[in-house]
This record gives structure tokens, sequence and C-alpha cells, in this order.
């Protein structure tokens, strides 16, 4: 009989309101500094009111933290820091009773070179199982036609290791090297690993720097037959165990790349759109609908029970791999004037001050979040408008503190303030005196409540996660319209009309809707109702960065209801 | 309270029995027991039925009667998640095709209004068969001014008793309900109830109202209306919180009218000076919790209202489905606490039973003004979505 978790619908991420939030960022109970599972177990009762139905956890097992986690050195337990396996199942069984599934990451293309593994690794004989858990080479010529990742601080994929008297591989940092998944050993213990979250009812799996996993010669170690296999391999072992689960596939990669991940249905449920989260910037900026929908022509259909997961902005830069070199430079001019914003191939910013804290802006960005085909995936602090710290290392400036208050700490710890693992945000414009959950609590016109509402809206409607997507494409560009089309199975039909004004002037725009004549767009926030559709063409006219969502009535069934 | 006697014969051979009809009926007096069967006995032919109780056997049981005895529970004014369950599962032993729950005092109905019912899923293909009862006008006035056209304006459902004591299943319609019910957390289970009306439109099940007459109505051991109010008003704001996708798709409302029945107005006085104080002393104390949940113009309507003589009292119709709409708004927000928000609404529910008896002695028959609130809350069922959809207190 197969382990269910939490959910009991199959394709619940097909609904879900995904939350990305760090452990040691959102919530100190025990006063040092550091979030912790205690601490974010009391914060449930907030996420479950914003309307959150699935935690994202990033790592938090051990880890010398030079990765902030995401370099692993035991995969089968808590980092002291953040608590207990205790505690981590505490909060993972009050998260399933607010109704919450719960996902962590699964970062098995590489390990913290302080993982036993590696360490064992280094000392064992060439050619022995234990030294081939990882990637060597006598030489760093291999592979050489796999681009570096880390560009800034990385300047070849090999490193020279004097223990072992030969060079390991890997893709990311200098101190992650690449588990060898040529080694049947290797997936074992991936396996291990995976059963021991899964049995203790841990509900999808984000599985990280998924393209990378094989290595070939000649090719460039991204997205090979091998790695596919490898995927299937883990994605046959959790359906003949476990029911409901979810892998979210990390595959910053072309449209037509990702889709493989998904395979035939048997290998991720889910899998980011990278390429979409950079052009939805572009398009705002460009007042076009270009970018956007010249990425959506490009994006293949996939699998009926698989779909992708969308998001604004998450705990790294945002990518600009996967755009074009001019529309790189474009990106880094618009959005990232200051060198200081710029971190690998991409701008370590948050989504508020990347808009100039506008908030229609602000507003808009997510209705597009919230009403293009996938699951919506929140960054912990966005729904606040969380600002960002771009004088810290790394990817730091947008793994700051929750801002919970306006006292000491934001709210988030009762330390003192200099043992915080990171300062509190505290500028004029988003310091956590100004931007925080307990005043917006209060402010019935705030973010956070606008975030919740539009949350709540778009849970009534399944066709925003599980229907068709049409574009309509009208003579002016600054329109951004979309039609969202779903079968109920029970004779009832969901149809959306999205307008979207990604220009910071008023516009006007005719839509062609004569396949709805007769139709009644009633505006869904307030529940209005619009002239009715006939086969002229439509007009409407957008302030600057609104939007619409109108549900179109068939008029057989307008026709009996009241008048408004 | 009734304790099972042991298995008779009889009842030994109704184990296992096939019937078509399968009748629930729930804990009452001994004399009400036995005119249950005797009604059952005149209304179905012998063999095709079987009763589950847990009711006390009467010493003279009618032969064609088949009886299998139900787990104990307690008794109540209204049916409980037990009852569903109970029914699912003896109609399934038995194979029946429809399932009749009978609440207490159900030796009120005729034999010809439990035959009605049954029919009605039997022949009809109904899958909930649901009273229409004759009732004395100042009789379920929590129906009337909120179950009734909450109901009907949510789920475009003109059933008039959508709790109603008894009703008739088809057998998709009884898993389905008993479904609901297992849900039901067993420290819930004494005071929850459950809405079968609401469970058949989700499901898109066929529901019919059946005219039965009159029926003597069971009355609650504590017959505290604040109480009662709060329990029924909160079950059913829960069952629509709950629903919300549901309801707010757009949903034409069935065509089928039922006639309006004129009932004997005296059933005794009410006392509507008791009821317009209460409401103007609440006025005046309330004001801080209404103000909270009640936007201003239903707020400087209620100063009008409270200025009423109680000879002259009124509640205009629209200004109580916002009221209605808007409680029921805050008690999804958590506004307040739940408890002390429909505990607020009492005060406003008086008035409007205060402003419907003034209706009813002016000449103009309850039903009819009944059917105006209904009709009110329809209209204005675009307030109630907007305001779901966005809680905005800066509304007018």
């Amino acid at each position: 009989m197969k382990k269910i978790a939490s959910a009991t619908d199959p394709l619940w991420y097909k609904d879900a309101i995904i939350y990305e939030l760090h452990v040691r960022a959102f919530s100190d109970l025990n006063g040092d500094g550091i979030g912790d599972f205690p601490g974010l177990l009391t914060k449930l009762d907030y996420l479950q009111d914003l309307g959150v139905t699935c935690i994202w956890l990033l790592p938090f097992f051990p880890s010398p933290l030079r990765d902030d986690g995401y370099d692993i050195s035991n995969y089968v337990d808590v980092n002291p820091s953040y608590g207990t396996l205790n505690d981590f199942k505490a909060f993972l069984g009050a998260a399933h009773q607010h109704n919450m599934q719960v996902m962590i990451e699964l970062v098995v293309n590489h390990t913290s070179d302080q993982h036993p593994w590696f360490k064992a690794a280094r000392l064992a004989p060439p050619g022995s199982p234990q030294r081939d858990m990882y990637v060597w080479s006598d030489n760093d010529q291999r592979y050489k036609d796999a681009r570096i990742i880390f560009t800034d601080t990385e300047k070849s994929n090999w490193t020279w290791d004097d223990t072992a008297k030969a060079y390991y591989w890997h893709r990311f940092f200098s101190y992650q090297p690449d588990l060898n998944y040529d080694n049947p050993l290797v997936i074992e213990e991936v396996l291990k690993a995976m059963r021991f979250w899964l049995d203790m009812e841990v509900d999808g799996l984000r599985m990280d720097a998924i393209p990378y996993l094989c290595e070939r010669d000649g090719t460039s170690c991204e997205n090979l037959p091998e790695t596919h296999a490898v995927v299937r391999r883990l994605r046959a072992a959790i359906d003949s165990d476990y029911a409901n689960r979810l892998i979210l596939a990390e595959a910053n990669q072309w449209p037509a790349d990702v889709r493989p991940y998904f395979g035939d249905g048997d290998e991720c449920h889910m899998a980011f759109h990278f390429p979409l989260m950079p052009r939805i910037y572009m398009a705002l900026r460009q007042e076009d609908r270009l970018p956007i929908t010249d990425i959506m022509a490009q994006t293949p259909p996939i699998p009926d029970l698989c779909q992708w997961g969308l998001f604004l902005r998450n705990h790294d830069e945002l990518t600009l791999e996967m755009v074009t070199e001019d529309e790189r430079d474009y990106m880094y001019f618009a959005y990232s004037a200051d060198p200081r914003m710029r971190v690998n191939v991409g701008i370590r910013r948050r989504l508020a001050p990347l808009v100039d804290n506008n908030r229609r802006r602000i507003e808009l960005l997510n209705s597009l979040l919230l009403s293009f085909p996938g699951t919506p995936i929140l960054y912990y602090g966005d729904e606040i408008g969380m600002g960002d710290n771009i004088y810290l290392g790394d990817r730091n400036g947008v793994r700051t503190p929750m801002q919970w208050s306006s006292d000491r700490n934001a709210g988030f710890s009762k330390c003192d303030p200099a043992r915080l693992y990171l300062p509190v945000v505290m500028d004029p414009i988003y310091g956590y005196p100004v931007v925080n959950v307990e005043a917006q609590l209060s402010d019935q016109s705030s973010l956070l409540h606008w975030m919740r509402n539009m949350i709540a809206l778009r849970k009534l409607f399944q066709v925003f996660g599980r229907g068709t997507l049409t574009f309509l494409n009208p003579s002016n560009r600054k329109i951004l319209a979309y039609l969202r089309e779903l079968d109920q199975g029970d004779g009832f039909r969901q149809t959306v009309l999205c307008v979207a004004n990604l220009s910071r002037f008023a516009q006007p725009v005719t839509l062609d809707l004569a396949n709805y004549a007769d139709h009644e767009p009633v505006e869904m926030l307030g529940y209005v109702r619009f002239p009715t559709i006939t086969r002229d063409p439509y007009v409407l006219t957008l302030a600057p960065y609104s939007f619409l969502w109108l549900e179109l009535q068939a008029a057989s069934v307008v026709e009996e209801m009241p008048a408004a | 309270m009734a304790t099972a006697n042991p298995i008779t014969d009889n009842t030994q051979a109704a184990e296992n029995a096939a019937a078509d009809v399968l009748v629930l009926v729930t804990p009452m007096a001994p004399e009400h027991f036995k005119g249950v069967l005797a009604n059952l006995g005149s209304a179905f032919s012998s063999g095709s039925f079987v009763v589950a109780t847990q009711n006390e056997l009467p010493a003279d049981i009618p032969s064609s009667v088949r009886i299998v005895a139900t787990p104990q529970s307690s008794a109540a004014w209204a049916l409980k998640p037990i009852d569903f369950v109970n029914a699912a599962q003896y109609g399934r032993v038995h194979g029946a095709k429809a399932f009749l729950i009978l609440g207490p005092e159900a030796d009120s109905l005729s034999p010809l209004a439990l035959r009605s019912l049954a029919d009605a899923v039997l022949s009809a293909s109904i899958d909930l068969a649901v009273p229409h009862y004759s009732l004395p006008s100042h009789a379920g006035l929590v129906n009337s001014a909120i179950l009734y056209p909450l109901t009907r304006a949510a789920f475009a459902s003109r059933v008039r008793f959508p709790l109603s004591i008894d009703l008739c299943m088809s057998p998709r319609m009884a898993e389905r309900l008993a479904g609901v019910a297992s849900a039901v957390s067993p420290a819930s289970q004494a005071d929850a109830l459950l809405w079968p009306v609401n469970e058949a439109v989700a499901a898109g099940f066929v529901t019919d109202e059946v005219d039965v007459g009159s029926r003597a109505m069971p009355q609650p051991s504590d017959p505290d209306v604040n109480s009662i109010l709060a329990l029924i008003t909160g079950s059913l704001f829960a069952d629509i919180e709950a629903k919300a996708a549901l309801w707010q798709r757009p949903r034409r409302p069935p065509l089928v009218r039922r006639p309006m029945v004129e009932v004997d107005l005296s059933d005794g006085t009410a006392d509507v000076a008791r009821m317009v104080a209460a409401f103007k002393l609440a006025n005046a104390n309330l004001q801080e919790i209404w103000s909270l949940v009640l936007p201003p113009n239903s707020l400087l309507a209620l100063r009008r209202c409270s200025t009423l003589d109680p000879v002259a009292f009124s509640m205009p119709d629209g200004l109580w489905a916002r009221i209605v709409y808007d409680f029921l708004v805050a008690y999804r927000l958590r506004t307040i606490n739940r408890g002390h928000l429909l505990g607020a609404l009492i005060p406003l529910y008086l008035a409007w039973v205060a402003g419907h008896i003034n209706v009813m002695a002016s000449g103009i028959p309850a039903e009819r003004h009944i059917e105006a609130v209904a009709a009110a809350f329809e209209v204005d069922k675009p307030y109630l979505v907007a305001r779901w959809r966005w809680p905005d207190r800066f509304n007018s």
C-alpha cells in the first residue's frame, strides 16, 4: 500500500499556492539570531491566513553553510542551528494540520566537500566505489564544453585536490563536488535519503540543479539522456511506494530543454519556467507584451498531469542565463544600474526594489503570476514588499530576516541585533519600521491584504491552475490579453479573460471576442457586470499598470440571474 | 431515552431482508414512535420497507413492519451526522432504493406524506426529496429569515426548508451525506448539522420538494433562541464558507415555483414590543461590534429603524439581506470572535421578526413577505460575492 502524506488529491500541486522560505530567515524562537523550526511553527497561522497551501523549505540539512545550506554534509538530519529532527517533525505535523503541504530540497547534484562521502572519496584508492562517488580526473581537460555557472567566483569546473592527487568535478562552487551518477552506489544513497524524508510524510521534493547530474565528453554536460534516466529511476521509486507526492525540477534551461524533465509523465511533476520570469520584467520595462508572448509561444505542451512552476523572484539572483546577450544587457541597464546589484549572471534584488517600490507595478506582476498557467510560487517577504540589501555578499541581500513588526530585529528575534545571522533591512523606504507584517495586517489597504484577497480569489477558480491559455493579440502591444478556460467535467465551463496594461499610461484596447458573443463579462474582484460581448470588437480602457480579470458568463445562465 | 429491546424474531428476519425503502427513525417518545410505525404500515406495502431505529419496540408491532436495531445515540431536535451514517449503512445492507429519514414527532406526518417522499425518489428519480411543511406563520422563523433566503441565493435552491427534520434520499445521495457525516470529528458530533440541500447542489444531484402538510416540530430541550440561532446560523455560515467556489458560480435557479400556502395566523401572540425593545437596546450598546461588521449605510438604516414605534416597526428586506451577508463575510474573516459575532446578530434577527409580524398583522400573507425577503437576497447576491472576494471595509 502506497504511503500517502497529507494531500488527498493526486493533482494537489496544480491548485497549490507555494511559499518559498528559508528556516533561518523566518522566525527565531530560541533567541540565537538564527531562524528555527519552532519559530517557523509559530508562523503557520500567518501563512494559512495568507492562503499558502504548500511551504517550500530551502535546505536545512547539516552544512558548513558556505552556500547557504546548498552544500550538504548530511542528507538525513537537521542543521542544529535550525533545531532537531523532532522539531522538524513537529513543524511538518503542524503544517499538515493547517492544510499545508511541505516541500523540501533534494540537492543531489553535489554535496559539501565536508560530507563524509567526499572525505572518504579523497582517501579511497582510484577506481574504488568510494572514490567513484564523485567525478575525478587526472587533468582538467575533460568536459571542456561545459559552461561555468558561477562566473563571479569560479574559473573552472575542475579543482585540484591535494589529498586525492586528482581533479574533481564541480558545476557550482569548488567546495561542492559533483556526485557521480555513473556509480550505482550514488543512486542507492540518494534513494535512501529520499525515502528518509518521504517516509516522514514530506509531500514534495525540489530537485536542485537537476540538468547537471551526468557528464559526457563532447557535450555541454547538461540535459543528457543519462540524466533523464536517473530522474526516471528516482520517480519510479517514488511512484512505487508513495502516493500524492511531488518532484519539482530546478532546470534553468530553455523551455524546449525543460520539457524533457516532465518525460511522458514519468519524470518530474513540475518544473520552474525560468525563461518566462525575466521576460515579465522586460515586458514591463519595455511596455511591450512581446517578450512574454514570444517565450510562451516557444513553450511546448506538457503532459496533462504536469505543471509549470511560476515565480517572480526567489532566493537566487534574478537569473539572466536564459536570455540573449542583448536582452541581458538591457536587463542590466533597466534593473541594475549599480554594478553591486549584479552577481553571476543575474540581478540580486527583490521584487519591490526591482520595480522601484511602485505598488501598481507590484500588483500587476502578481496578477500575472496568479493568472498565468502554472502554480505560483511566492518568495517570503514579497507579500509585504520587503526590500533588499545589495551590500551583503553573494545572494544574501535577498535573504534577510523576515520583517514581522517594527520591534527590535523586526520581530524576527529577541537576540542582540549584532547576533543576527544577517542584518535586518533598515533603510528609510524598505526598513522594518515601515515594511512589516504587523503594520500591514492592520492596514486594510496594504499590499498584504491585497495579496491575501487575490490569492483567495485565485483559489476559487480552478481554471487558473488547470485551464488552457490562449493569447489575444490586440494591435496595442502594451496590452497583454489572454483567455483561461477549463471544462470542469460537470457541465460547467470556466472562462476567464485577463487583460493587463503593461504601460505607465492609460491604454485603450479593442479585443476580438466574437467567439464569445452574448457572453457577459463579470469583473471578478468586485463582481461588476460589463457590457455584453457582441460580434463587434470589444473596447476596454485600462488605467496605468492596471489589470482586469473578467469571468465570461454564458447568456443562458446570466438571463436568469438577478441584476446587480 | 429509548433503549433497545432484545431483537425479536420479527427483527431477526429483517436483518438482511431486501427492501425498496429504508426508513431511519430517530429517537422519539414511544407514543410518537408507535404512530410512525402505524403510518408506515399504511403508507407502504408489506415487505417493501425496513425500519432502522434505536427506539424501544412497542408490544404490538404491526406484522408488516420489519425492524432492525441501530446503535444508541442521544435524542435531538435536528438530524445528526450519525443519522445519515446509519441510514446509508442500513440502506446498503438491505439494497434500498430510497432512504427515508424521519425526525422526532414524525407521527404527525400522514401516510400519504411518507409515501410521497419515498415516491419522489423511487419513481421520479429525485436524489433528495425535501418536505414542504405547512407551518403556523410564527413557526420556523429562523428558517424564514436566514436559512431559506440564504441557501436560495447562494445555491439557487428554492427548497423552503433546507434544514428539514425529515427527508428522503437516493442511494448516491445517502452515500454522499454519509461521507460528509463521517468526516465530522467525534468532538463535534453533538452539535454538528448537515446541509443536505447544499450537498445535493454541490454534487449536481436533483432536489425536489414534496408537500407533506402540517407537522409537529420538535422543540430543543433548551429553547434558548440565542444558542439555537447561533448554532444553526453558524453551521450554515461555515458550510457556505466551505463551498465558496461553488456558490460563486453563476447558477440558474430552478424554474419550479411552489404555490404559496396560506396558513392560519392564529397560533398565539408574539411580543413585538419586547423584540423591538431588545433591538433598540442593542442598537445603543452594540454599535462598536456592529460597526466592525456593517457598512455606514446599514448602520444608518438601523438607526432609523430604532426610532420607530413597535406598532410601526419594520426592517426593509434589502437591509436585512445586507445585514446577513455582512455577518456571513465577517464570520469568514473572523473579524471578531465567532461566538460574539453570532450573538450580535440576535437583536437584528429579533428586529426582523418584529417587522415580519407587523407585516402579517397588516394583512400581507407571511409567505408573500418571506418570498419578498428571499428575492431581496437573490437580487443582492452580487454584493455578497463582491464583499467576499474583496473584503475591504471602505465600502458604502
